[in-house]
C-alpha cells in the first residue's frame, strides 16, 4: 500500500520540530511511568513462585506459569465476585436511572406544585446523613441484608445526579413539550419520546457516574453483605490482598511434600494476579465510555 | 461515633434481653447455627472442613466471615443492628468492646449445663480473665497453641557461616557480635550480613513487634512494659539496660553488620534478600521460613535444608536472658444476646472440644501416626489437604491437649518443622521464658487510648537506632515525648492491675 502524500502538509521549522521531539520524549517517559508498574504487576502474577519470592521480577515474567492465575480465577471466588459486581452494576444503574429520570422530570416542571419543598427534602438528605448504624438497621429491617438489593436500593437515587438531570431538563425549550402536548402526548409519552431522546448526553454521563459508583462501592457492600457468595469485586480484592499471606502460608506449607501444585502460589503473586484480572473488565469497557467520563468531569460545572 | 455505637448497642441489647428465645436445647439436626468469624481467605461455607465439622458434631452451621478491612466497624454495626449470630469468634479487643456494651450473653450456667469439656479444658486463671464485673463468664477461650514458643529467632546460612570459619553458633551477645564481625571481615560487602526486621502478622500477641526479640533478650528486655525486682511497673526505656541495647544497635549499624535498609524493609523485602542469597542471616519466625526455605532449595541457594541453622534468644555476658511467653488469648468466642440458640451454641462448641483430635489432626493411620517419641507425625499430603484449614473452625480448645497436638500442624511443612525443632523444641533452659503480666488484663481506659501510640514511638526509636539516626543521647527526648503521651496514666493503671494480681 503506497503512502498518500498529504498535500496540505506544512513543513515544521526547526524549533517546532524540536518541540515536537521534546513532547514525544516527555510523553513517552510519562507513558512508561504509567505502563511499567502495570507490567510489573502482571509479570509477577505470571511468574514462577520462587522467582517472585526472590524478588527477581521486573517487567517481564520469569519462568512463566499460569497456576497463579488459574488459582485466582477458579479457586478464589473471582468469577463469583465479578458476577455479583456486574449484576449490581447493571441492575443498579438501570434502577437508578429510572428513579432519577422519573424524579427529575416532574421536579423540572414549573407547574408541578410543591416542587420547591420536595427539592428541599432532597437537598437536606444530600447534606445530612442519618449514620451508618441507622442505615444498617433500615436495611436489616426491610429484610434485604446479604442480598443484591442491599447493594442497590440504598443508592437507587443519588441526589446530586438527580439535580444534574433536573437542571438539564429545565434547560430544554418549553416549546418542544408544548408541541408534544398539542399532538396529544401525555406526560409519560412526552418524557419517553421527546425529553429522553433530547437528553442522551446527560443521561449517558449520569449512567456512567452511577455505574462507577456501583462498581467501586466497597464500604456498603462490606456492611450489608456477610456471606462469601455475596462478595463483590471490591470486597474480594480487599480480602485477597489482606489475606494472601495467610492463604499462601496455608497452601505453601503443603508444597515440597510430594505435591507441588501450590509452590507458585506466593503472597505477592496471588495479589498481582488478582489485581491484574480485576482490571481487565475496566480496560475492556474504558474505550467505549471514555468520552462520557470526560463529560462527567465537566457535567457539574457552571455554564457560562 | 463511639458514644453513638455504645448507646445503640445498649438499646438493642435491652430489647434483645426481653426478646431472647426461651432456653431449650434442640440438639444436632434440629437447628442451624450461625457462626461469625474473623476474615478468611477462602469461602468459609465451601471449605472441606464444613462436612468434617458436621460429621464431628452433628450440627448444621452457617458460617460468616468478617471482612479484612474495617472488621470492627462491620462487627459493631451488625451487633448494634440486631444481628443474631449464635457464636462470634473474635479478637480480644472486639470481645472487650462487646462485653462493655452489654452485647454478650452470660455463659456460666450454659457452660455448667452443656459445656463441661470446655470448662475442663482451660485453667481457672483463664476463666477468671473471661468474667465480667458481675462474675459471669462471657466468652470461651481459644488459647495460643504453645505457651513457650520461640517465635522470634535468627535464621542463618550455615554453609556461608562455615565458609567464613564460624563453626559454632553464638549463645551470648558478645559471641554473636564477634560472629558478625568475622562474617563482615570475610565477606566484606559481598553479602548483607544480617537483615530484618522480623515483620509478621502471625506472631500472636507480639504480632506488631518489629524488634529483634532474640537479641533484646540478652539485655533482659522482652516487652514494652515489664516488672522490676521491686514489683514496680517499668516501661522499656526505663530498663537499666535499655541504653546499652541502643548502643549495641548503633554499633551494629555503624560497623555495617546489619542491613542498611533495616528500618525500611517490609516482610517481602527480607524474604527476597534471604531467598535470593543476598543475606546471610535474617530475623525470622515460623511464618518466614515457611515461605523462604523451599524456594531457597528450589533456586539452589542452599543444597539441603541442613544448610540452614537457627540462633535461639541470646544471653547476655552475665547470663541474662528473658524471652516473653506466648501464652495468651488467640481468639475468644462468645454468644450474642440476640442468639436464638445459645444452648445449642455451647453444646456445639463442647462437641468440638470433645472431637478436638479428629477435627484438628484427623484419624490415626489416615492423617497421622505417632512417631517413636510418641509425638504426632502428620501423613502428607492428606493431612494438609483434609485438616490444613481446621484452625479457622475452632472456637475453643482443651489447651493442654492442643499444646501436644498442635506441633504436628507445623510438621506438615518441612521448613517450619526444621526451624521449630531447632528453636522451641531444642530450648534447654525454659527459665528464660518471662511471664507476660498483661496477658489477661481487662480493658482499661488509658492503656486503650495511649499504649499503641507509646509503643509506636518506642518502636520507631529503636528502628531509627538500628538505622544509626538515634543514639543514647536521644533517650531523654524520647522519654519526654512518651511522658506527653500519658505514659504515667498507663503506668498507674498497669501498676494497680499488677498489685491486684500480686495479692
Amino acid at each position: 500500500m503506497s503512502k498518500k502524500k498529504n498535500i496540505n502538509h506544512i513543513p515544521l521549522d526547526t524549533s517546532e520540530k524540536a518541540a515536537e521531539i521534546i513532547a514525544y520524549v516527555v510523553l513517552g517517559i510519562l507513558s512508561l511511568l504509567a505502563i511499567l508498574p502495570c507490567l510489573h504487576v502482571v509479570s509477577k502474577g505470571l511468574s514462577d513462585g520462587n522467582a517472585v519470592t526472590a524478588g527477581a521480577i521486573y517487567f517481564w515474567p520469569v519462568k512463566p506459569q499460569l497456576e497463579t492465575v488459574n488459582y485466582v480465577l477458579t479457586k478464589s471466588g473471582f468469577f463469583n465476585a465479578l458476577k455479583n459486581t456486574l449484576i449490581i452494576t447493571v441492575v443498579g444503574t438501570a434502577i437508578s436511572m429510572l428513579t432519577t429520570v422519573t424524579t427529575a422530570y416532574p421536579l423540572s416542571r414549573a407547574d408541578f406544585k410543591g416542587r420547591g419543598f420536595i427539592s428541599l427534602l432532597y437537598v437536606i438528605s444530600m447534606v445530612f446523613f442519618g449514620g451508618i448504624i441507622p442505615a444498617y438497621m433500615v436495611v436489616r429491617t426491610i429484610g434485604i441484608l446479604d442480598t443484591y438489593w442491599a447493594c442497590i436500593l440504598p443508592f437507587a437515587i443519588v441526589q446530586f445526579n438527580m439535580f444534574i438531570v433536573k437542571n438539564y431538563f429545565e434547560g430544554l425549550p418549553d416549546e418542544v413539550e408544548e408541541s408534544a402536548a398539542i399532538d396529544g402526548a401525555n406526560d409519560l409519552r412526552t418524557l419517553i419520546s421527546i425529553i429522553l431522546p433530547m437528553s442522551i448526553p446527560v443521561l449517558a454521563t449520569v449512567a456512567l457516574l452511577y455505574a462507577i459508583n456501583y462498581w467501586n462501592n466497597y464500604f456498603h457492600a462490606m456492611m450489608y453483605t456477610s456471606s462469601s457468595s455475596m462478595r463483590t469485586m471490591q470486597l474480594y480484592l480487599y480480602d485477597i490482598i489482606n489475606n494472601a499471606s495467610a492463604l499462601a502460608e496455608s497452601l505453601y506449607s503443603t508444597s515440597h511434600q510430594g505435591q507441588n501444585f501450590a509452590k507458585n502460589l506466593t503472597t505477592e503473586g496471588m495479589v498481582a494476579a488478582a489485581v491484574s484480572m480485576s482490571i481487565i473488565p475496566i480496560v475492556l469497557a474504558y474505550p467505549f465510555v471514555q468520552r462520557y467520563m470526560i463529560q462527567g468531569i465537566t457535567v457539574g460545572s457552571v455554564k457560562g | 461515633m463511639k458514644k453513638l455505637v455504645s448507646l445503640l448497642l445498649v438499646a438493642v441489647m435491652m430489647f434483645a434481653v426481653m426478646a431472647t428465645a426461651s432456653a431449650e436445647l434442640l440438639g444436632p439436626g434440629n437447628v442451624t447455627l450461625k457462626r461469625l468469624g474473623y476474615t478468611c481467605p477462602w469461602d468459609v461455607n465451601a471449605d472441606y472442613m464444613v462436612p468434617i465439622m458436621k460429621e464431628a458434631t452433628g450440627y448444621d452451621v452457617e458460617y460468616f466471615a468478617l471482612p479484612a478491612e474495617k472488621a470492627d466497624d462491620k462487627l459493631f454495626s451488625e451487633v448494634s443492628g440486631g444481628a443474631d449470630y449464635d457464636v462470634v469468634n473474635m479478637g480480644v479487643n472486639q470481645w472487650r468492646t462487646l462485653l462493655a456494651n452489654g452485647a454478650l450473653l452470660p455463659l456460666t450456667d450454659l457452660l455448667n449445663e452443656y459445656g463441661k469439656d470446655i470448662l475442663a479444658g482451660n485453667t481457672e486463671e483463664v476463666w477468671n480473665a473471661l468474667k465480667g464485673d458481675d462474675g459471669e463468664i462471657y466468652g470461651v477461650p481459644y488459647m495460643f497453641p504453645h505457651s513457650q514458643e520461640i517465635n522470634s529467632f535468627l535464621v542463618c546460612r550455615k554453609d556461608l557461616l562455615e565458609k567464613a570459619g564460624v563453626t559454632e553458633l553464638p549463645k551470648t551477645i558478645t559471641e554473636f557480635y564477634n560472629m558478625l564481625k568475622q562474617l563482615k571481615e570475610f565477606y566484606g560487602d559481598e553479602y548483607i550480613i544480617m537483615t530484618g526486621p522480623l515483620v509478621s502478622a502471625s506472631e500472636g500477641i507480639v504480632g506488631s513487634w518489629r524488634l529483634p526479640r532474640c537479641i533484646t533478650s540478652a539485655f533482659g528486655i522482652f516487652s514494652d512494659w515489664m516488672i522490676d525486682d521491686e514489683g514496680k511497673v517499668i516501661y522499656q526505656t526505663e530498663h537499666p539496660k535499655f541504653a546499652e541495647m541502643i548502643e549495641f544497635f548503633n554499633k551494629l549499624h555503624n560497623e555495617g553488620l546489619i542491613d542498611s535498609e533495616w528500618a525500611a524493609n517490609k516482610e517481602t523485602d527480607i524474604q527476597e534478600k534471604f531467598v535470593s542469597g543476598r543475606a546471610i542471616i535474617v530475623t525470622g519466625s515460623r511464618a518466614l521460613v515457611n515461605f523462604t526455605t523451599a524456594p531457597m532449595l528450589d533456586n539452589g541457594v542452599i543444597a539441603t535444608i541442613d544448610d540452614l541453622c537457627y540462633i535461639n534468644p541470646l544471653h547476655g555476658d552475665d547470663g541474662t536472658c528473658k524471652f516473653m511467653e506466648s501464652e495468651g488469648f488467640n481468639q475468644i468466642s462468645a454468644v450474642l444476646k440476640n442468639s436464638k440458640h445459645p444452648e445449642d451454641a455451647i453444646n456445639w462448641i463442647n462437641k468440638k472440644v470433645q472431637e478436638q483430635l479428629f477435627i484438628c489432626i484427623g484419624v490415626e493411620g489416615v492423617h497421622f501416626n505417632y512417631d517413636e517419641n510418641g509425638q504426632i507425625a502428620p501423613i502428607n499430603p492428606i493431612f494438609a489437604n483434609e485438616r490444613g484449614d481446621s484452625y479457622y473452625y475452632i472456637d475453643c480448645t482443651n489447651a493442654a491437649d492442643y499444646q501436644f497436638q498442635w506441633p504436628s500442624r507445623i510438621r506438615k511443612s518441612a521448613g517450619q518443622w526444621h526451624a521449630f525443632s531447632a528453636t522451641t523444641l531444642a530450648l534447654e533452659d525454659t527459665s528464660i521464658i518471662a511471664k507476660n503480666f498483661l496477658k489477661f488484663m481487662p480493658a482499661s481506659e488509658a492503656y486503650a487510648n495511649s499504649n499503641a501510640t507509646l509503643f509506636n514511638m518506642l518502636q520507631d526509636f529503636i528502628m531509627q537506632a538500628m538505622d544509626g539516626v538515634r543514639t543514647v543521647n536521644d533517650i531523654p527526648a524520647l522519654e519526654k515525648e512518651l511522658a506527653n503521651e500519658d505514659l504515667e496514666d498507663v503506668r498507674a493503671e498497669l501498676q494497680a492491675y499488677y498489685d491486684g494480681l500480686a495479692k
